[in-house]
């Protein structure tokens, strides 16, 4: 597992006896790795190696509680030396809540990454861990990307056991089972996978730890590396697995029957399966009325419509077939095209092209300069386009409305995807007019019906669920009703998802 | 369907063809009824095309299915063309037929290389939205509706009504021919073929389609008319919004054409796969689009004439192989237990 | 994977095929800024066939446009016209009417009608219309003014003349189906007049409503007069409101008639349909009386009703004698018998061509006076209005009443 070094004669393998040197070894040019030498009890003649991260342990901790303790005679006096020593420290002699005595050296390396602090007893072969994780992360502050209106405002940080501390807050039941995995053939990145075993699917369970087990990465340090390692299809442009920064959001989708998945390092939490109605979900949805939600979440429908086809659909009115357009709105175009010296097809891919180059100035720049971008380009650039006779302000309201309504999708991963359908369908439009709008609608439609997260179909309830449960996606019920579980979770004792 | 539909009805029905729908949906579940009488004793996983080989045996039941084979490839080629066809009375005077029938063959190619569900669950999602559409723009045609050209209706009109019932019963019926999709092609829970709501979601979009061309137009125009459908919604005005919505119209409805056409073309390869005893069907899928399109090219060279298709050659055979050709070789294996 | 490339390189490659060549979808392209939007179409009859022009919308920058053409058919001579010499593409698909001339309409109306249900662009929902006494492209061309287009003028009658009472605009499917049904239909007549030119933008002519046309009949169309269209508008159940003055005991009394309906009843006598049992019902409100007349008595309403159901009962009776005398069911008689006694006609065998002559078309109207809006009674401009209370005046129409 670790490289070998010429120099260093110790053996390093991840089985290897532990021993300071091999130790070293290990960690040679590590700029962060200290060790030291400490004497038990005082007695010179009991030594025993100290080893830590430096940063990723608590200096305070380690000499209060594990120093101080150890080389106190009065505690450590006479016989404690080797085995006895370390029977000491196991049995709460040192004043750490997590001690593990380890053989071999692979472990010991382990431990020593996680925040752990190690005691080399070189004769014995041995190594004693103690947890004594530095405090030094991010704070649970609220979330940055999903805003929340009324709602809980915890949301992921970096490092995955305050993240499992709060989802353990907010599910307290002994049935939530967090398995971990050591992902990564060089960054070793803690994965979990979070589930209410006996309620979530066992299939579903069994699935995501398949994939996630199989993972071949040097590294989980992007959500990619999970996204696209655990979808069915990864080519597909559509999300196929929620991500959330917001715990609330997350343990809901737990409470559904989903599979949860949190890694070290990255401030989110990933659901399966995904399915196009729980990408138009926001946890929102449940704190307000449900009537507003219900209209809401109506709204987000229509605005899929909306930024998908408003541009292909105005191309193909403006190009093919202008007897839709009534007479006096149909003059008002004619008026204002004819100062535009650009046909339709090329203005609307250019404005099309033009807003993606400003949502993408306005996404890289810092966030003050980002914003005199967007303004700059939306309002200034927009409307000397206008004045100047480059594009015609129709053309303006509706690549407008489009990226308005294609803002309003509650996961901006399914935005992107429609966003990228939009180009192709403007294209199809522009050769074949409402024939290819249609035509693009009926693959793109094709193509999410056979898209299936984790044996359920993408498209349920709309499709495979033989029309029932239409009304759990489009609408949400008052609290007060009791609430059906998701049929095509199957979870419970209700059988087995296909796979 | 939309292009012969009302006018058909209306043709047979008259005034009180709009009423015709209703025994179509009778006549259509009792050959629904039929044909599961004739499944019920199949054997786990036969489809249709394995129970036509067990009723006949392997020489004449491998026959029968090519000419099942045959015939849909010919209806492939003649739905592609109707919608062609559609297209350019209503939408695109000046285009070629053979445009439409090149990109609707490559779509439905795309379609039929997938799995069966896949098919049906995208049918499962643009039907309630063709239906949506069509209702909507329907619903802005109700003021030019006159009762005049809907009533009286008598029990003298029966036999009109049953008579209007004809066309659309023939559109309905060829709901048999997915059946050949069951069974062994894929697990059968995937392939439920509930064909109830299908045939009910049909019969509505007739009922709405003759009840509205009927009443905007009455009986006599609409029959000397080719799209009598699109007339009516040529004139339409959707809330001042939009007008002549007959390139939405013609738009949704194509998709469904695509679908079709994808599952006619599966259907022609599962029978190719069971006569040929391949085991997979993809094979099949290329050279029976290619035909398609041939059909399609060369079904007739003007409009007149592929009206006459349209109109009594295409319905008479499809009813022979829906009513006929397809269940009494099954009828006869039945009776005499060989399966 | 691969298979998806290959198809979706196969849909490229169509969609390509499709772009590029000539014969596709491209050809049906218009560049939305060439486009000259036609709202009135006109046709009338010239040496050479037919002489078409359109009237375009007025642009943000162009004053109201129009454009003449002739040749042999409306076809030929519209298809010319629409490869405009400017360069701009025509687009039929927003006409809103279509004013054929008077010497067109005694021969050519066929194709007319024909152009406008065959022709892809064109709707079935416009407007025909035929113009008395004159040619469609001078009433056209007159009605335009220097801001103000032809369209315009001819929509703003389009919605008053139901509210008129003097006629109605039937629409190409309106026509068609009648035809289809009747065998004859109605078109509705325009006229040009020289107006005060009140406004700079205003054209010279106005347009005025000129009665019914009868599509159908032998040796062209048959010009019903105003009386008749007014029958006739009754008993299509099309009339909407007309003011009207009645002389009722030597008063003018000004009534707006806003309800009349046509109500049938056929009449069979062995088995054979003998006539036709026609109740009119008339809802009127007083605008305005001149003279001595007193709204409160009783008698004198009486009077007014009476004076309006005359006035309605000899539009109806000409209306339906002229039906008669024309041979021509433009009333739909045969659709409402047929409607509301499906079965007896069905029985009696006999043909509407036979019946109709001799058919015993009864009719009676009851019409009724609503309201006199705030003023009861005109006020005593002479004083010769004796001094009463109101009381008074209640208890003595109650008497009366």
């Amino acid at each position: 597992m670790f490289r070998e070094s010429k120099n260093v004669p110790p053996e390093t393998g991840e089985d290897a006896p532990i021993t300071a040197a091999a130790m070293e070894a290990v960690f040679a040019d590590c700029y962060d790795y200290e060790s030291r030498e400490l004497h038990i009890g005082g007695r010179e003649a009991n030594r025993v190696r100290l080893c830590f991260i430096d940063g990723l342990v608590s200096g305070s901790d380690v000499a209060e509680q594990i120093i101080k303790p150890l080389t106190d005679p009065g505690r450590f006096g006479g016989e404690a030396v080797g085995s006895r020593a370390i029977s000491m420290m196991l049995g709460g002699s040192v004043y750490v809540y997590t001690a593990k005595s380890r053989k071999a050296l692979g472990e010991a390396v382990t431990d020593l990454l996680n925040g752990f602090c190690a005691l080399i007893f070189d004769a014995e072969r041995t190594a004693v861990t103690f947890e004594v994780k530095s405090q030094q992360r991010r704070s649970v502050d609220a979330p940055k990307e999903e805003k929340v209106v009324k709602g809980a405002k915890d949301a992921f940080v970096e490092t995955m056991k305050v993240n499992t501390t709060l989802v353990r807050r907010k599910l307290r039941n002994p049935h939530l089972k967090i398995k971990e995995f050591s992902l990564g053939e060089r960054a070793k990145t803690a994965v979990t996978l979070v589930y209410i075993d006996g309620f979530t699917n066992a299939g579903i369970v069994a699935e995501a730890a398949r994939r996630v087990s199989r993972i071949e990465a040097e590294g989980v340090l992007t959500s990619s590396v999970i996204e696209e390692n655990i979808v069915d299809n990864y080519r597909s442009p559509f999300p196929q697995v929620i991500s959330t920064e917001r715990a609330d959001k997350f343990c809901m989708n737990l409470l559904e029957g989903r599979v949860g998945i949190l890694a070290d390092g990255l401030p989110l939490g990933f659901l399966v399966p995904g399915t196009f109605s729980q990408f138009m979900k926001v946890p929102e949805d449940h704190s307000a009325h449900y009537l507003v939600s219900s209209a809401l979440t109506l709204l987000r429908y229509a605005s899929v419509a909306l930024t998908l086809l408003a541009p292909a659909f105005y191309v193909a009115v403006a190009m093919y077939h202008q007897e839709m357009i009534p007479t006096r709105l149909m003059q008002s175009m004619i008026d204002a095209r004819a100062s535009v010296p650009f046909p339709t097809a090329m203005e609307v891919i250019m404005m099309l092209l033009a807003f993606e180059l400003l949502q993408e100035a306005g996404i890289r720049l810092p966030s003050p300069i980002g914003e005199t971008v967007s303004i700059i380009g939306a309002l200034i650039v927009g409307q000397s386009a206008v004045e100047a006779s480059v594009v015609s302000p129709v053309v303006v309201v509706v690549i407008a409305l489009a990226g308005i309504a294609g803002y309003t999708m509650p996961n901006q991963d399914m935005g992107s995807a429609l966003r990228l359908c939009r180009f192709f369908l403007v294209l199809a439009a522009i050769a074949l007019g409402m024939f290819g709008v249609a035509t693009g609608c009926g693959l793109l439609i094709y193509h999410l019906a056979s898209l299936e997260s984790y044996g359920v179909p993408y498209m349920t309830p709309f499709a495979g669920a033989e029309g029932r449960h239409l009304g759990r996606a489009l609408l949400r019920r008052p609290m007060t009703v009791k609430r059906d579980r998701e049929p095509e979770l199957k979870t419970g004792s209700g059988g087995e998802a296909r796979l | 369907m939309i292009r012969i539909l009302p006018t058909s009805a209306v043709i047979y029905g008259g005034r009180a063809a709009w009423l015709s729908p209703v025994p179509a949906l009778l006549g259509g579940l009792v050959l629904r009824g039929v044909y599961r009488w004739l499944r019920r004793t199949a054997p786990e996983g036969a489809g249709l095309a394995d129970l036509t080989v067990l009723s006949l045996g392997k020489a004449a039941g491998r026959a029968m299915c090519v000419l099942y084979a045959l015939w849909l490839t010919f209806y492939g080629g003649f739905v592609a063309r109707s919608a062609s066809e559609r297209l350019l009375a209503t939408v695109y005077p000046n285009g070629g037929v053979g445009v439409f029938i090149a990109v609707m063959l490559v779509v439905a190619l795309i379609t039929a290389s997938g799995l069966t569900k896949t098919l049906s669950r995208t049918a499962e999602v643009l039907m309630p939205l063709l239906l949506a559409v069509i209702a909507a723009v329907l619903l802005s045609a109700l003021p030019d509706v006159a009762s005049e050209n809907l009533l009286p209706v008598t029990y003298l009109d029966a036999g009109s009504i049953l008579y209007g019932a004809l066309p659309i019963f023939n559109v309905l019926s060829a709901f048999a021919y997915f059946l050949f999709l069951m069974g062994h092609v894929e697990p059968p829970k995937l392939t439920r073929g509930n064909s109830f709501p299908w045939m009910v979601l049909l019969v509505l979009v007739a009922f709405g389609a003759t009840f509205f061309t009927l009443g905007t137009l009455g009986d006599k125009l609409a029959i000397s008319m080719e799209n009598a459908f699109f007339m009516v919604i040529r004139n339409i005005r959707v809330f001042g919004v939009v007008e002549r919505v007959e390139s939405v119209v013609v738009g949704v409805w194509i998709v469904t054409d695509f679908i079709f056409l994808g599952a006619v073309i599966m259907i022609v390869s599962e029978l190719w796969r069971t006569v040929t005893g391949a085991k997979r069907r993809a094979a099949f899928v290329p050279p029976t689009a290619a035909l398609c399109a041939a059909a399609a090219f060369f079904i007739s060279p003007d409009a007149f004439d592929f009206q006459r298709w349209s109109d009594f050659i295409i319905p008479a055979i499809n009813m022979t192989f829906t009513l006929v050709l397809i269940p009494l070789p099954l009828i006869a294996g039945k009776l005499r237990r060989k399966y | 994977m691969k298979r998806a490339v290959l198809a979706l390189t196969a849909l490229g490659l169509a969609l390509g095929l499709v772009s590029c060549s000539g014969m596709t979808i491209l050809s049906n392209y218009r560049r939305l800024e060439n486009i000259e939007l036609v709202r009135t179409i006109t046709a009338d009859a010239a040496p050479e066939g037919v002489t078409v022009s359109i009237c375009g919308a007025a642009g943000k920058e162009s004053g109201p446009r129009q454009y003449e053409c002739s040749g042999p058919s409306m076809g030929v001579a519209l298809g010319e016209l629409m490869l405009m010499p400017l360069g701009r593409d025509a687009i039929l698909s927003h006409a809103e009417s279509l004013l054929v001339g008077e010497e067109l309409a005694k021969t050519g109306m066929d194709q007319c009608l024909d152009y406008m249900e065959r022709f892809s662009e064109t709707r079935l929902d416009t407007g025909v219309l035929i113009v008395r006494g004159g040619r469609a492209l001078d009433l056209a061309a007159g009605l335009t003014g220097k801001e103000t287009p032809a369209p315009d003028v001819i929509a703003g009658l389009g919605k008053n003349i139901s509210r008129m009472g003097e006629g109605y605009f039937f629409t190409c499917r309106e026509i068609a189906s009648s035809l289809a049904q009747n065998g004859c239909a109605l078109v509705q007549c325009v006229k040009g007049e020289e107006g005060e030119k009140l406004f700079e933008e205003r054209g010279e002519l106005d347009i005025r409503p000129a009665g019914f046309a009868v599509l159908g009949t032998e040796g062209g169309p048959a010009y019903l007069t105003e009386e008749e269209t007014l029958g006739t508008l009754v008993l299509l159940n099309k009339f909407r409101s007309k003011n009207m003055d009645l002389e009722v005991e030597g008063t003018v009394l000004t009534v707006s008639v806003d309800r009349a309906e046509a109500g049938f009843e056929p009449v069979f006598e062995d088995g054979a349909l003998a006539g036709i049992d026609i109740a009119l019902k008339l809802e009127a409100n007083v605008i305005c009386l001149t003279g001595d007349g007193a709204l409160t008595d009783a008698l004198y309403r009486k009077s007014a009703e009476e004076a309006l159901s005359r006035r309605i009962l000899a539009a109806v009776n000409a209306a339906l004698r002229r039906s008669r005398q024309l041979g021509a069911d433009f009333l739909d008689l045969e659709g409402v018998v047929r409607r509301r006694a499906p079965l007896k006609m069905e029985r009696s065998g006999e043909s509407w061509a036979e019946v109709f002559p001799r058919l015993a078309l009864n009719v009676r109207a009851e019409s009724t006076l609503l309201r006199t809006f705030d003023i009861v009674d005109p006020p005593d401009v002479a004083g010769e209005e004796e001094n009463r209370s109101p009381w008074e005046k209640l208890i003595e129409s109650l008497n009366g009443s």
